[in-house]
């Protein structure tokens, strides 16, 4: 009777295997398939922006504003879906955004095929855990595929540099200034990268500045800064200063005002004569001790409490031939600070030669319609750069911020992990063959539900072909039949509608776009498909 | 004669079977809302707020689950609270205890509507919990005189505890991150000192532990972004203006001359403040509130790293960490207590830049960074090493091990059921059923699994009819497998709790045969 544990294990896998125990599990399989039609559903809606020739969507916000974007993370940011499921598609490409910057709507129309996959998967009665597994074995192996791809990059190789954020743009609204664009990306990314620290590049050392009028082609790169604003000369100041020697200020230039309320008690007419006398003694007090230490440039930090400069202090500072800048935002004092290699005075008292900044020149520039201040020629310049966007209207405007800001984060997926990889679909379709043969070595159900997902992910050539108005199926397994003779930079050349050497096109991402668009789909899906039950909570 | 109304109005009082129906089938439905959760292919579950934002959480966390459930039965109340209190206590096995006292009244109304009286089974399963607390007693390891053999235990612990959780594909990376923090500590159980800092972006993998304290904020312009040695003062005081706080105070001046006084005074006084602040000797200051630009550029000149708006959580743990308390006035300098640490510097996780405080003087805190994909991700990453941590610090304490896998449940399930052969009388009904309902959990987690629960158990039950076997549920093969040779432990402390907590739970709802429901208040206005 009692036999022996080694033989009775095995038995009890073979059994088990066999026979599936009888639960009620209908009311999970309800909620599962919910969320997965619903998230496919979000997936569905991108789709079509995917690729160079994919479309743009038009979105109406509540508030009345009008937003024309290809961003995947802008589109779904601004969907406002409420079903859990489909919210995880949309912080799934908030985070492939934050990731890699690029490959917004590529992470959610794979995350969106995987789930279709896992769908006929779950019907044929496999555990969702099975299934889960085997997806994250898929990963491992994927990006295991994308490095053997990947070609090694210089970051003196500025062309490839420049070819990579030429791919990102390509797909947007502003991609017939491509041209234009990536190199300027790629040197801002490049100019403001730390020699002690090759490999970090914060992104916020580039700021994008936005101008209405003129055209995308007058965008342009500043070294210096630049300030979307006047430089306040209602009194007649000056609007050009060469040898400038520039004060960031925390303080006003403005009759004293004191924390406590208080106010002042005027009882005869030449009292009031001596408050105004001694209001203008003191603004002059205060714009005598600027000039003292040779400053012709002020920055004034804005202030809540209180004018920040008056007419009056206008006036002086303008017959001292000071320059003054008006209503900095705080938040851009440490930006400005670190540009100017100067330090922030937050009191006259304070006010010494050595907390100025110097420049070559600072002037006010009219551009289209309006007005910017130029500083240029700054003297031990920080490590930061100044974008300036130009366009036709605030739609262009904004979408070429967004694009250039995908450039940026491409350039920069470069400098932390310099590695190339080719575009087009070539990755995808590569990594779906190799999975398959892969899957034929595995066994049981994992084998199946590798083979399934192997398959998904092919979606994005099909994807590609498919908003190029080219036959997808015959595209596809064209590339699939070029794939397996070898040739695994082939990939779809959209703009010539057929297949070719995607290389030789300089169609080229950065490696970390599509590692992290693989890694990330595949675990926000097995998420999804782990979840059996919706509780409505406080 | 009709019988004297007895409670208000709208109050309700549901009596005999009927409360003892309306328990038995509240608690149960709770039970079977976080009965899939179980074992390593246990699921998770969205949790969708109502409230504002309708934010979604996806958690495996029994605790979390239960927490934020509307409930208006009291009985499930009950083991929504032992389940709390099981998440005070030891951290973990929050929703083996919930599914334990679920499956022990399910036994219970069976031998209730067999009308066995309540006080009867209540006997029953206190000896059954007794003999069964034994059992675990006699079969628990002890590694704590061999640190090799217990650091592997407590990793052990660590996987089988994530595994069931978000981090399970890389439990080996986070087990070695829990058992380093806890190991830390050297035996305290305060896991203040053990921070979670969560950003977004990478993968799991890249999560690491740092010895030291981070904080996620700002150095001021112009100030040293290094320092070594450092002395820190950790505050909590107005430095925007210091107002005189008296309502209505108002300052009347004849000339604009005064007004620019006034001012020079207050900015004096600022000054004052400040100056007072260095003379404390130090080379850091970290404050809760906001530092103006006034000072802020006062502390830049005189070379000090000030910190402004850290968040309470923030300065109290670093208070705690670097040794100082927090000051809020500074005329004694003596008094106060600075912290200290070797090396305060700025460092870039992901995008953003952050504080690090290394060297601090509470040698045994440290900083577990997470990263992952979504805010999702993170959060339940978070609470799944919460989990892992506690039963690793409980485990310190208690170094004693048990195996897991369902082993625990069916050495208790085998020792119950000599008991009930042995006991004469209804008792034995009552015991037996303990013993059911101990098996409810092995069997569970390979309904989880998707196996084939009646055989298995069967199977298990053969293997432990033996002497000395290691056999559990091996939900990766789909078999009976030996726990320890696949490494998978729990925690006694744990496990205990699990027994004891369960069985009181049940207990007490056993005992209830009145349900009185409180007129709820009135607003005076609705009449």
């Amino acid at each position: 009777m009692a036999a022996s544990v080694t033989a009775s294990v095995p038995a009890a896998r073979a059994s088990s295997s066999k026979t599936e125990s009888y639960v009620d599990n209908k009311r999970r399989d309800d909620v599962r398939q919910a969320n997965i039609v619903s998230a496919r559903a979000v997936a569905d809606a991108v789709r079509t922006s995917l690729g160079p020739k994919g479309m743009d969507k038009m979105i109406a916000s509540a508030s009345g504003e009008v937003i024309i974007t290809n961003d995947g993370a802008t589109i779904l940011n601004k969907m406002e879906v409420l079903q859990p499921a489909a919210k995880m598609l949309v912080d799934l490409s908030r985070s492939q955004d934050a990731a890699a910057g690029d490959g917004t709507t590529t992470v959610v129309v794979l995350a969106g095929s995987l789930l279709r996959r896992s769908l006929s998967l779950l019907s044929a009665g496999i555990h969702p855990t099975v299934v889960s597994d085997a997806l994250h074995r898929l990963s491992v192996r994927a990006v295991d595929v994308l490095h053997g791809m990947a070609i090694p990059l210089d970051l003196s190789d500025r062309d490839s540099l420049v070819k990579s954020a030429a791919t990102s743009l390509n797909s947007k609204v502003v991609s017939q200034y491509s041209s234009l664009l990536a190199p300027l990306a790629v040197d801002a990314v490049l100019s403001v990268v730390d020699p002690a620290h090759p490999d970090l590049v914060d992104l916020r050392d580039v700021k994008i500045v936005k101008k209405l009028g003129g055209t995308v082609d007058d965008t342009e790169l500043v070294k210096g800064l630049v300030f979307d604003k006047k430089a306040s000369h209602s009194a007649g100041g000056p609007a050009r200063v060469e040898n400038a020697k520039i004060a960031v200020i925390q303080f006003q230039i403005s009759p004293p005002k004191t924390d406590i309320e208080q106010s002042i008690v005027v009882s005869d007419y030449t009292q009031m004569d001596r408050i105004l006398r001694e209001e203008r003694n003191y603004i002059l007090g205060m714009v005598k001790k600027i000039k003292a230490t040779g400053c012709n440039v002020l920055l004034i930090q804005k202030s809540i409490l209180r004018d920040a400069v008056t007419d009056l202090s206008l006036h002086y500072l303008a017959k001292a031939k000071i320059l003054v800048v008006k209503d900095v935002e705080r938040d851009e004092i440490e930006f400005i600070t670190k540009t100017l290699n100067c330090l922030p005075i937050a009191n006259i008292e304070h006010f010494r030669e050595e907390k100025l900044g110097f420049a070559d020149l600072v002037e006010e520039v009219s551009v289209g319609d309006g007005k910017i201040v130029k500083i240029t020629g700054i003297k031990n310049m920080g490590r930061t750069t100044i974008v300036l966007v130009r366009g036709s209207n605030q739609l262009v405007i904004d979408e070429a911020e967004r694009s250039l800001h995908d450039a940026l984060c491409v350039v920069r997926c470069l400098v932390n992990k310099r590695f190339l990889i080719a575009g087009g679909g070539a990755p995808e379709i590569e990594m779906s063959r190799q999975l398959g043969a892969w899957a034929k070595e595995l066994q049981g159900m994992e084998s199946y539900c590798v083979k399934e997902f192997a398959e998904a992910l092919e979606v994005i050539p099909y994807t590609l072909a498919e908003n190029a108005g080219l036959n997808p199926i015959a595209i596809v397994t064209e590339l699939r039949n070029r794939h397996a003779q070898g040739e695994i930079n082939t990939g779809i050349n959209v703009r010539k509608g057929q297949i070719t050497n995607i290389l030789e096109e300089n169609v080229v991402q950065p490696l970390l776009v599509s590692t992290s668009a693989i890694t990330l789909a595949t675990e926000c899906v097995r998420m999804i498909l782990k979840i059996d039950d919706i509780i409505t909570v406080r | 004669m009709a019988v004297e109304r007895l409670l208000k109005d709208e109050a309700t009082e549901e009596k005999g079977d009927r409360a003892r129906m309306a328990s038995f089938v509240g608690a149960m439905a709770i039970a079977d809302v976080v009965k899939t959760t179980l074992g390593p292919k246990g699921m998770d579950k969205i949790l969708q707020s109502t409230g504002r934002g309708r934010t979604v959480t996806v958690t495996n966390d029994g605790a979390t689950i239960l927490k934020s459930l509307h409930i208006d039965n009291p009985a499930a109340k009950v083991l929504v609270d032992i389940s709390k209190v099981q998440d005070d206590e030891v951290g973990d096995g929050t929703t083996s205890v919930v599914v334990l006292a679920g499956e022990l009244l399910r036994e219970a109304e069976k031998m209730v509507n067999a009308k066995i009286h309540p006080m009867t089974i209540i006997a029953g399963y206190r000896m059954a919990a007794e003999c069964a607390r034994n059992a675990l007693l006699q079969k628990a390891m002890d590694n704590k005189q061999d640190p090799e053999k217990f650091t592997s235990d407590l990793m052990n612990i660590a996987m089988t505890t994530l595994s069931s959780k978000i981090l399970s594909q890389d439990k080996e990376h986070f087990a070695k991150l829990a058992v380093d923090a806890v190991v830390r500590l050297k035996g305290s159980t305060n896991l203040d000192s053990i921070q979670i800092i969560k950003k977004a972006g990478g993968s799991l993998k890249d999560s690491f532990l740092d010895e030291g304290f981070i904080l996620d904020k700002k150095i001021g312009i112009g100030q040293p972004k290094r320092i070594e040695n450092a002395k820190i003062l950790v505050a909590n005081t107005a430095m925007d203006t210091d107002k005189v706080k008296i309502y209505g105070a108002r300052v009347r001046v004849d000339s604009m001359a005064r007004v620019a006084e006034i001012e020079g005074a207050e900015k004096e006084k600022m000054r004052e403040k400040v100056q007072k602040i260095i003379a404390h000797g130090i080379n850091c200051f970290v404050n809760r509130q906001l530092i103006y630009n006034f000072p802020e550029e006062l502390f830049a000149d005189a070379g000090i790293l000030a910190i402004e708006h850290a968040d309470f959580d923030g300065i109290e743990r670093l208070a705690l960490v670097t040794g100082g308390e927090i000051a809020s006035t500074f005329d004694n300098p003596e008094s106060v207590k600075l912290g200290h640490c070797k090396l305060i510097e700025e460092i870039m996780i992901g995008e953003d830049k952050l504080i690090h405080f290394s060297g601090v003087a509470m040698g045994q805190a440290c900083t577990i960074v997470l990263r992952g994909a979504s805010s999702h991700v993170l959060d339940e990453a978070e609470r799944s090493l919460h989990d892992a941590l506690c039963v690793l610090s409980q485990t310190v304490n208690d170094s004693r091990v048990l195996l897991g896998g369902g082993w625990p449940e069916m050495v208790m399930a085998k020792e119950v059921d000599e008991l009930a052969r042995k006991t004469p009388g209804k008792k034995a009904h009552a015991i037996e059923a303990f013993s059911r309902a101990l098996q409810a959990i092995p069997t569970i987690i390979a309904d989880n699994a998707g196996l084939d629960s009646a055989e298995l158990i069967s199977q298990l039950r053969a293997e432990h009819h033996k002497e000395r076997t290691n056999a559990g549920i091996d939900v990766i093969t789909g078999g009976v497998g030996d726990m320890e040779k696949l490494g998978i432990s729990e925690s006694f402390k744990v496990k205990q709790a699990v027994l004891l907590s369960a069985t009181e739970a049940s207990e007490m709802i056993l005992r209830v045969d009145e349900i009185i429901t409180c007129a709820p208040r009135r607003r005076e206005d609705r009449m």
